[in-house]
C-alpha cells in the first residue's frame, strides 16, 4: 500500500499545547476522508462533462489516515493511502489533490470574505457542519494555502460562514444547556428540556442518560434541573431547533451559582411589576467568575435573587442566622448583613468584591456561622 | 383589621429559588415609598387575592405568604387598611426607617411567614 502526506493542518489554541489533540477534534477531522472523496468526484465530473458518472472504483482502496502528530501547537499528519489492488489510475490521484485545494480555498474565501462557491458548490459545503464543529473560542485549524500569502483558518466564525453558504437550512454546534425536564416520551425515546426563557427543546433519550433524565423529570415540580452538553441543531438565523445528540448530562445542584445567574440574564427591564431594572450581563459575568474563583466547594451555596435596582442578592439561611449580601454589580461592592433571629444580634459590613481578601473574609464568616448553627 | 388579621403578600416568581422566598419579598422596594402592599386577609381569601393580583392587576405572582398585624407590631411595624387602589388593599408601614432597620424587620417578617408556609401556591406552568 502506497502512502504520501496529504494534509498537515495546524491546530491552534490552548487545548492543543504539547501537540495534544482532543478526541472530539479528531472526530471532526474524520469527516475529511468522506469530504475529500466527494469533492474529488465533483472535480472529476467538472473535468469530464461528457461522462455521466465517475469511473467504477474511483475511490476504492483509498483512505486518509492519521500517521503522526508534529510539533507546532499540534499538527496532525494526515496521509493518503492507496491500496496496491486499487483500480484508481495514477492520473485520477490528481483529483484528490484538486479536492484538497478546493476545500482549503473555500475556507480561505470564507475567512477573507471572498466568493466561497468559486471553490466548492453549496451541496459540498454541508460537510463543514461537521468539520471543525468542536472548535472552541480562540481555536483554529490552519490549512496551508499555496495560493495565498498565509494559511486558511477554519474557526467557528468561518465554519458558520461556510455552512450558511451551503444548501443546508440547518447546522449543528456544540451547546451547553441547563433546564428542567417536563416531558419524557419513552415510546419514541425523546425528552424535552425546558430552558430558562421558557422555551422547550427536544432531545434523543439514550440508555446512558436515561436515569439522569428520569430523575430530573420526576422532580420537575421541585424545579430540579440538568446540565446538558450536546450537539444542537440551529437554523440559519442561529436559533436552536433541536438536539442531535447528547454527550453529557448531569443533575444540577438546585443552588448552582452559574445556572442561577444565567436565569437572571433572562430578566428584562420592568421585570418587577414594571419597575425592576434588569441585571447587566457584564455584571453577571463578573459575579459568576468571582464565585468560581473565590468560593470554595465546602461553603454552603447561597440562594440568589435579583434586586429591583439591577443588582443581585445572596442569602444564606444559617439558623439561627439570616445572612444576606446585597451585591452592586456596577460598583462591585456587597452589603453584608447577618441577623441572629434568636437574640437580635446583628453584624454588617461593606465588602469590595474586587478584592480577594473580601471574599476570604466572607467565606470565613460563612464557615463560622454555618459551624455555629450545626 | 385586627391584630389577628392575616396580611397576604404576593410573591414574585424571581423572588423564589428552589422553593425558598427571599426576605426582599417582605420589605418595600424603592418604588413603594416605604409602604409594603398586602391584601387584608379578613376581606379576601388567598386564592381570590392571587386571582385578583394576576388577572385584574395583571402582575406576576407564584402565590401568597402572610403575616398577621400583631406580628408586624412585634417587630415595630404598623399595618393599616389602604382601600384607595382597591377595597382589600392594605399596607405595612416601613416609612422613616434606616436601611439597616428595613433589612432587619424584613428578615423577621419573612421568618414569621416561613413558619406559616404558603397560604396559596399557583399551579406550575404547563
Amino acid at each position: 500500500m502506497d502512502s504520501e502526506p496529504f494534509l498537515k493542518p495546524r491546530l491552534t489554541g490552548p487545548r492543543f499545547d504539547g501537540h495534544a489533540i482532543p478526541l472530539d477534534v479528531l472526530a471532526d477531522l474524520a469527516v475529511l476522508e468522506q469530504m475529500v472523496v466527494e469533492v474529488a468526484k465533483w472535480k472529476y465530473r467538472e473535468a469530464n462533462p461528457a461522462r455521466k458518472r465517475v469511473p467504477r472504483g474511483f475511490a476504492d482502496g483509498l483512505s486518509l489516515k492519521l500517521t503522526g502528530v508534529e510539533d507546532g501547537s499540534a499538527v496532525p499528519v494526515i496521509s493518503l493511502f492507496v491500496a496496491a489492488s486499487s483500480l484508481l489510475p495514477p492520473s485520477s490521484q490528481a483529483f484528490f489533490a484538486e479536492a484538497r485545494s478546493a476545500i482549503v480555498g473555500a475556507i480561505g474565501a470564507a475567512e477573507q470574505g471572498g466568493r466561497i462557491t468559486d471553490h466548492l458548490p453549496p451541496r459540498l459545503l454541508g460537510y463543514f457542519d461537521r468539520l471543525g464543529r468542536s472548535l472552541q473560542d480562540g481555536e483554529a485549524i490552519e490549512f496551508a494555502d499555496p495560493a495565498a500569502a498565509g494559511p486558511a483558518r477554519l474557526t467557528q466564525a468561518t465554519r458558520h460562514t461556510l455552512v450558511r453558504a451551503s444548501a443546508a437550512d440547518e447546522y449543528t454546534d456544540a451547546v451547553v444547556l441547563v433546564g428542567t425536564v417536563p416531558e419524557v416520551d419513552q415510546q419514541n425515546k425523546t425528552f424535552h428540556l425546558r430552558l430558562p426563557d421558557g422555551s422547550k427543546v427536544k432531545a434523543p433519550l439514550t440508555a446512558q442518560h436515561f436515569d439522569t433524565v428520569l430523575e430530573v423529570f420526576n422532580n420537575y415540580a421541585a424545579g430540579l434541573r440538568a446540565r446538558m452538553s450536546a450537539s444542537g441543531r440551529f437554523n440559519l438565523a442561529n436559533r436552536l431547533q433541536g438536539i442531535e445528540s447528547v454527550e453529557h448530562m448531569s443533575v444540577l445542584d438546585p443552588l448552582d451559582v452559574a445556572a442561577r445567574l444565567d436565569e437572571l440574564r433572562q430578566l428584562r427591564h420592568g421585570w418587577l411589576d414594571g419597575k425592576g431594572v434588569a441585571p447587566p450581563a457584564a455584571g453577571l459575568d463578573w459575579l459568576a467568575s468571582a464565585f468560581d474563583r473565590h468560593y470554595p466547594d465546602d461553603v454552603p451555596l447561597p440562594y440568589l435573587y435579583p434586586t429591583a435596582e439591577g443588582g443581585v442578592r445572596a442569602e444564606w439561611p444559617l439558623k439561627p442566622h439570616e445572612v444576606s449580601l446585597e451585591i452592586d454589580l456596577a460598583g462591585r461592592r456587597g452589603d453584608w448583613h447577618a441577623l441572629n433571629l434568636a437574640d437580635d444580634g446583628e453584624a454588617e459590613a461593606t465588602l469590595p468584591l474586587d478584592d480577594p481578601g473580601a471574599w476570604a473574609w466572607l467565606v470565613g464568616e460563612l464557615r463560622r456561622l454555618a459551624g455555629a448553627g450545626a | 383589621m385586627t391584630g389577628a388579621t392575616l396580611l397576604l403578600r404576593q410573591i414574585h416568581p424571581s423572588f423564589v429559588q428552589a422553593g425558598r422566598v427571599t426576605s426582599q419579598a417582605f420589605r418595600p422596594t424603592p418604588k413603594d415609598a416605604g409602604l409594603l402592599s398586602v391584601y387584608d386577609g379578613d376581606m379576601i381569601a388567598p386564592p381570590a387575592a392571587w386571582d385578583h393580583y394576576t388577572r385584574v392587576l395583571a402582575l406576576a405572582s407564584v402565590g401568597a405568604m402572610g403575616v398577621t398585624a400583631d406580628e408586624c407590631a412585634a417587630v415595630g411595624l404598623t399595618a393599616r387598611p389602604d382601600p384607595e387602589p382597591f377595597p382589600e388593599h392594605a399596607v405595612i408601614d416601613y416609612t422613616g426607617l434606616a436601611d439597616r432597620e428595613v433589612e432587619k424587620r424584613g428578615k423577621k417578617l419573612k421568618a414569621r411567614a416561613d413558619d406559616r408556609g404558603w397560604l396559596y401556591q399557583a399551579p406550575p406552568p404547563a
